[in-house]
């Protein structure tokens, strides 16, 4: 009969013990804030491997994942290096010399391609932008330097194929021969044949059209025939005719404006066949049906100035594309938002020089197992992985830098 | 030799009418295949990228674009020279012919249609690409269906794929859809021989008795386990108890990882390889602090669960080649694997009584042996815990102890509860024996 008391004692005590830890959590949990479920990343900081060369990245302005899972990206190399990071072009030092702008990695991030540059039959981009992998595994890139007003096509080998528009048009008015003469440019967003700065250019493999983000000028998404660049049909923000009458500088307080500020800085097609637009500097993303119908629209950290918030998107990778991944190169994160609602349900990321932190993050892509990469521009001059680690709780508020978890630090 | 020479002239006459190209031998590219026997007939639907085609000079547009209206003769001579000649298909031992060319087409990098074999029959049956798509000649897919006549659809078949000229690198992803409805997925790198698709028993088993076998022998740690197992065991009994416990309990686990009863996670391979030179180091450090024989048997089959998992290691990529025979393929294996052991034991009990009779003595060469082993052994236990150590750990957080604590809490509620029902039934037991005890007595 003791035994029995002792034992059943025993298991009331635990049973206590047990339940008091699990209120002690409670309370723990319910201190660090709500949580959401939602896709939760990890940064991979050995993504990519050391480039060969004593290579280095310049301002890395756009990124892309074929469909072989192979990571593209753009950047603008010795422009954009300082002359101590260029030492080695001028043989001052061993390191180092400019990557060539376009660099293909394999998933396990070899690089395993590189080309780009000025070449004979095109007019390279006075500032490269942009870059996209066609359903016909063609290269697309874009352009924001001052007299930039064209796109560009490629092979996947870098064998030039097409370009679309001519550069250095809407320059301003004067005698270009004149020693007074400054050359500056206007935007034209109604012209049919050329373009104002773009800043990416995704193809719909559907309709076989390529959606323009047209851009650092122009006020517009523009939609040409995949194969020839012939112009379709263009629209402004709401789907109204675009207009590049200045706006002024954006006021979260004001009412939303109806033109598209510059940049308009991307225009992707989800697999419902909708195009997300990020009206960057307006903080907003903008959906659309193909024919440039409104649909809806969604603010992400609204109060934010200068640059904006929206600067890129990707699409979650599950059928239903649920999530959008967007890039915030202000607040130097990286919003995760549903598709439907346009609603944040968390962010990661942070500023800083470390794996997992931002300077300028500007460009995002997807692979088809769900890991994010993302390049960053101004002096961040990198490509970062975040490796997909499944559904989990992850807090509401700002996750900060989503460090390995199987780091010792 | 002639073909090849046949081939070259056709290519060399094509050549000599299209403007031509030239270019690498690409470094690795996949190949995507679907064989099905259907009756007298046997289908093969091949998928490759046609920057794989060598020597073949594809018609071209202006700027290398694909000029498809007139690119089928070129398609059909690359099938012909690349594929249709150099795949070797056998039926019952015999090859098969060189297979008739049903349809050869160009698909965009970005077509899905390869995931299945009825949507890549479909893709095959279905409309061409539009003839004014400008698709650049190395970033397209060359899809091809052929048929070989077969005798029967039930013949066993095999593949020698040829494919190795078209890349460095060559994954054939291949998959055989039987007639009773079953699909079995090969993945063939580079140049890896006849393949049988459907072995018979005999064949299966004779092909893992041998991978067993060797696969012992090439163990280092597997021999130095059993080295350490037996260096103190000088009785037949004991040894047969041992060596058996080990091989039944890993008989288990390699039964078990065969039908994926074992965990897939990524960390779980350098998991079971840490344990492994672990149990390796207890193995040489319990000879060396005096072990307990009679309780090793327990021990070793601890240990032998844990090797069972190695073994599937080695196992599993070539469980492909076991055909409808698994378990056979399984048994034959360990089979193989103690072949491979009695031929370790045959040469190690000699040696260790020759070595304890004449050079050392007993418990010093024991305690010596086991040392350098057990010196070994914690080397390849510190580096494969390192790279075990490089695995993502679940994050023990607030959320994941919550949930924790609350099995915990229905554990020991459980607990309680079948402790209270046996304390009861024990009682009521009691009460009854009591009752027929006092009634006996009484009726007495």
């Amino acid at each position: 009969m003791k035994r029995n008391t002792l034992i059943a004692t025993t298991f009331v005590l635990i049973l206590v013990a047990l339940g008091i830890s699990r209120f002690v959590l409670q309370q723990e949990a319910e201190a660090q804030g709500p949580t959401v479920r939602a896709p939760r990343f990890e940064v991979d900081p050995f993504w990519p491997k050391p480039l060969p060369n004593h290579w280095i990245l310049g301002s890395a302005i756009g990124v892309w994942v074929d469909e072989r899972d192979h990571v593209w990206m753009i950047h603008r190399s010795s422009d954009t290096l300082a002359p101590q990071e260029s030492a080695g072009e001028r043989d001052e030092a061993e390191c180092c010399a400019g990557a060539p702008p376009v660099l293909e990695f394999d998933a396990e991030g070899n690089l395993v391609g590189s080309w780009g540059g000025p070449g004979e039959g095109y007019e390279w981009p006075q500032s490269n932008h942009g870059i996209s992998v066609d359903h016909l595994g063609n290269v697309w890139i874009g352009g924001n330097g001052g007299g930039d007003s064209h796109i560009l096509k490629f092979t996947r080998t870098g064998e030039f194929l097409a370009q679309y528009g001519m550069a250095g048009v809407h320059r301003s008015p004067g005698d270009p021969g004149a020693d007074d003469y400054i050359p500056t440019f206007e935007g034209d967003s109604n012209d049919t044949q050329n373009f104002g700065r773009v800043a990416k250019v995704v193809v719909d493999p559907v309709e076989n059209e390529a959606y323009v983000a047209d851009g650092y000028l122009n006020k517009r998404v523009a939609v040409l025939d995949g194969d020839t660049g012939m112009m379709k049909r263009f629209w402004g923000a709401y789907g109204n005719t675009p207009d590049d009458t200045n706006l002024g500088p954006y006021d979260p307080d004001g009412p939303p404006a109806q033109q598209f500020r510059n940049p308009v800085h991307c225009a992707d097609v989800s697999a419902d066949g909708l195009v997300y637009v990020c009206d960057r500097a307006n903080d907003r993303i903008q959906v659309f049906q193909k024919d440039g119908t409104f649909v809806k629209e969604g603010f992400i950290a609204k109060t934010t100035l200068a640059s904006g918030s929206v600067w890129d998107l990707a699409f979650s990778r599950d059928a239903e594309q649920r999530y959008l991944f967007v890039v915030d190169g202000m607040n130097q994160r990286i919003h995760v938002v549903l598709r439907d609602t346009l609603e944040e349900v968390t962010n990661f990321g942070d500023g800083g020089r470390q794996p997992g932190q931002f300077y300028g993050v500007h460009s995002i892509a997807i692979d088809s197992t769900g890991n994010l990469y993302t390049t960053e521009t101004w002096e961040g001059k990198r490509i970062q992985k975040f490796v997909y680690m499944g559904m989990a709780d992850v807090p509401r508020e700002p996750q900060g830098t989503v460090w390995p978890t199987n780091s010792t630090q | 030799m002639r073909v090849r020479l046949a081939a070259a002239i056709v290519v060399l006459v094509i050549a000599a009418s299209v403007p031509g190209i030239a270019h690498d031998i690409p470094n690795a590219i996949v190949v995507q295949a679907f064989l099905k026997p259907e009756g007298d007939r046997l289908r093969l639907l091949v998928r490759v990228p046609l920057q794989a085609m060598s020597d073949i000079d594809v018609p071209l547009r202006a700027q290398g674009y694909l000029d498809l209206a007139r690119a089928d003769d070129a398609l059909r001579s690359a099938t012909t020279i690349w594929i249709a000649r150099e795949v070797a298909l056998y039926e019952e031992d015999a090859r098969l012919p060189v297979p008739d060319v049903v349809a050869v087409r160009v698909s965009l990098p970005s077509d899905r249609s390869f995931e299945t074999y009825e949507t890549a029959l479909a893709h095959m049956e279905g409309p061409t690409l539009s003839e004014d798509i400008d698709l650049y000649w190395e970033q397209g897919i060359m899809d091809a269906w052929l048929e070989y006549p077969i005798l029967s659809d039930e013949s066993r078949l095999a593949i020698d794929p040829g494919l190795r000229p078209l890349a460095q690198r060559v994954t054939i992803a291949l998959q055989l859809l039987t007639p009773d409805g079953r699909v079995r997925a090969f993945e063939l790198h580079d140049d890896p021989g006849r393949v049988l698709l459907d072995p018979r028993w005999g064949q299966a088993a004779a092909r893992f008795v041998r991978s067993g076998f060797t696969h012992i022998l090439d163990g280092v740690d597997h021999i130095l386990f059993l080295l350490c197992l037996v260096i103190p065991i000088r009785r037949i009994g004991t040894l047969v108890g041992v060596v058996t416990a080990f091989t039944v309990a890993h008989s288990v686990t390699l039964i078990a990882s065969a039908y994926d009863l074992a965990p897939g996670a990524l960390w779980f391979p350098p998991l079971v390889e840490t344990l492994i030179a672990a149990s390796i180091v207890y193995m040489a450090l319990e000879n060396i602090v005096g072990a307990h024989l009679m309780r090793r048997w327990l021990i070793t089959f601890a240990f032998g669960l844990v090797h069972g998992f190695g073994f599937s290691f080695a196992l599993r990529d070539s469980l492909q080649f076991a055909g409808s025979h698994l378990l056979t393929s399984l048994l034959a294996f360990n089979i193989g694997v103690e072949l491979g052991q009695l031929v370790v034991l045959a040469a190690i009990l000699p040696a260790l009584h020759i070595l304890f009779r004449f050079v050392v003595e007993e418990r010093m060469g024991t305690i010596i042996l086991s040392a350098i082993v057990a010196h070994t052994a914690w080397h390849w236990m510190t580096e494969r815990g390192s790279q075990l150590m490089q695995f993502q750990w679940p994050t023990m957080d607030v959320i994941r102890l919550t949930t924790i604590v609350e099995w915990a809490m229905a554990g020991v509620a459980l607990a309680a509860t079948i402790w209270l029902a046996r304390t009861l039934v024990r009682a009521r037991g009691d009460r009854n024996r009591a009752k027929r005890v006092t009634g006996a007595a009484e009726s007495q």
